[in-house]
């Protein structure tokens, strides 16, 4: 039986400043499965630590429900912060302590003995690989090994639903790729893991199911399979010279062709989605020479996430700045 | 029951942190000693002026330092708040069941400790400058310092976690010190002053502490002073304390 660890129905949540209302979540819906890695992928600002936060109990909802291991996180605060972890995109650990230390004070919090904390602590050492360096104070950590600190602080409880804010920002290719592992270790463990994140490799590598949020709203929910092939089967990516002057004249009749089922475009590249690439990819070049473009490069791949993201909300992740935030 | 075990967890936190580094209780002993060093003797020959006639210089001079010293103590502690939410630890104890109060209420008690320890480390080297002090009046004055500190400390705690930044910290905290310090009457009694100041300073809660400080030190226990001060005094604080733990209680955007 699959069980709902979250669900979420029709969350909204809005600020008012100076410059007038913002909407931080406009109608979001999602259910989490037990046992499963779920992710939100969207840029910074999308909403997606909004949502998390107001199912963590840090902030309240404006309207809408949330319900956390069949608690209401309005109604029912303490109950969820019993049964929930959570990372945020801060972390956690507390500096001046040794990580066991920080460990054990979090069990203290949860209302466990000093002995359990300590027991816990250690198996939490063991699983994250902490050994090394768990009675060193914290200043002196790594940024991986303070994230699995952090990420270890949120399993004392063991929590019914794990939250990961953001996980691997900030993290290098290394570590992150090592903390994926441990990530995919706990669910193996049968953790239930909900992150964010605005990388679309993590969230096609690492989780079952992918709701894919822009501006408040939900745009895309489902395996990232699925959602991969309602984008089309087959991407060509063509880059050209003279890109500004001809896209529009061209972009229009690539539109046209009957076997192109969809075009978009992002700052350097245009894409085109179509069913089967290595046959169309020769039609698609002769068309390129009839309109008289001189071809910089040409690359047939299969849809990515960023893909499904283009194709939903009109814009690429890849177009965003370094830190994922809207231009 | 669970409220005192989470503070008593929360206070053995902040503890650890002062053990483990003393030197910063060390470098706040050092300006209450350069006022004793290179301020007071200044105030020997003062004996004549209105509020220093009692004929002890040192018994009016010490304890407006010791209050001030408790007010800026706790004051000040903003910004170790602001590090604690840069680093996301406030936020991982609100998402646990920890109850609000003992958040706050843990690092209160820890300055207070650490209030108490530069306090009495002070009074000890003050008494051969010429400090009498009253064994009763000065147990009744700590009590009046602890509630200075809960006070102000429950103030910086709330408003380091309202403000998140230093650099607007900053600005509230320094305009909120020196006016409470030049109006205490803790360099020169505000018997000196002119009625409106006189008037003006008795707005000011760290005004009371140093005047019931100055009678209590001396063993004047049933003095006026003393009575204002305690029924001031703990209003003052219970209001403190409850707004800042509404503070805790808040919305974390």
């Amino acid at each position: 039986m699959q069980k709902n660890v979250l669900v979420v129905k029709d969350l909204k949540k809005y600020y008012y400043s100076r410059k007038g209302m913002v909407k931080a979540i406009d109608g979001v819906d999602l259910e989490v499965y037990s046992g499963e890695i779920f992710g939100f992928l969207g840029p910074n600002g999308a909403g997606k630590t909004t949502t998390l936060r107001i199912v963590t109990t840090l902030l309240t909802q404006d309207s809408g429900e949330a319900e956390v291991a069949g608690f209401d996180v309005k109604k029912e605060a303490d109950e969820v912060r019993r049964h929930i972890g959570y990372v945020s995109q801060a972390g956690g650990s507390d500096p001046p302590a040794t990580g066991r230390e920080n460990l054990i004070l979090q069990g203290r919090l949860y209302g466990m003995s000093t002995k359990d904390s300590r027991n816990r602590a250690e198996e939490l050492i063991q699983l994250l690989d902490l050994t090394e360096f768990a009675d060193r104070i914290v200043y002196t950590y790594s940024g991986g090994q303070r994230r699995r600190l952090d990420v270890a602080l949120g399993l004392m409880n063991r929590p019914t639903i794990l939250f990961l804010d953001e996980p691997t920002t900030g993290l290098d290719p290394q570590n992150r790729t090592n903390l994926w592992m441990q990530i995919r270790r706990l669910r193996e463990e049968g953790t239930t893991i909900l992150l964010t994140t605005h990388y679309m490799e993590e969230a096609d590598a690492l989780c079952d199911r992918v709701a894919i949020i822009d501006h408040g709203r939900i745009v895309a929910l489902g395996t990232p399979d699925e959602l991969k092939k309602r984008v089309a089967g087959d991407c060509i990516i063509i880059g050209i010279e003279d890109a500004e002057e001809k896209t529009s004249d061209l972009v229009a009749t690539l539109r046209d062709a009957d076997f192109i089922k969809e075009v978009q475009m992002d700052t350097s590249h245009i894409r085109l989605y179509v069913d089967d690439g290595a046959l169309t990819i020769s039609s698609v070049l002769k068309i390129l020479e009839e309109e008289g473009v001189i071809l910089k490069t040409i690359t047939l791949t299969t849809p990515s996430l960023d893909d499904v993201f283009l194709h939903e909300t009109g814009y690429s992740l890849r177009d965003l700045d370094a830190k994922g935030e809207y231009k | 029951m669970k409220t005192l075990r989470d503070t008593g967890v929360l206070f053995r936190r902040k503890m650890m942190e002062t053990l483990r580094n003393p030197i910063y209780i060390i470098m706040s002993l050092l300006s209450p000693v350069l006022y004793l060093v290179l301020f007071s003797p200044l105030l020997s020959k003062l004996t004549s002026l209105p509020g220093l006639a009692t004929g002890n210089v040192m018994n009016v001079f010490i304890p407006g330092l010791l209050v001030i010293v408790s007010f800026s103590n706790g004051l000040f502690v903003g910004y170790n708040m602001i590090d604690e939410v840069r680093n996301g630890v406030v936020e991982r104890f609100r998402v646990t069941p920890t109850s609000r109060f003992a958040i706050l209420a843990g690092r209160v008690l820890r300055d207070m400790v650490n209030t108490l320890i530069i306090v009495n480390f002070f009074t000890l080297i003050a008494i051969p400058f010429g400090f009498h002090v009253h064994p009763l009046g000065y147990i009744l004055f700590q009590l009046i310092l602890c509630m200075v500190l809960v006070t102000t400390s429950s103030f910086g705690n709330a408003i380091g976690l309202i403000l998140k930044d230093e650099d607007r910290l900053s600005p509230v905290i320094q305009g909120i010190n020196l006016p409470i310090l030049l109006l205490s009457g803790m360099l020169l009694p505000m018997e000196l002053a002119p009625r409106w100041l006189n008037n003006v300073a008795h707005l000011n809660p760290a005004y009371y502490a140093v005047e019931a400080g100055r009678v209590l030190v001396s063993g004047q226990i049933l003095n006026f002073k003393v009575g204002e001060a305690f029924i001031f005094l703990p209003l003052l604080t219970i209001l403190m304390v409850a707004w800042a733990t509404s503070v805790f209680n808040r919305d974390i955007s």
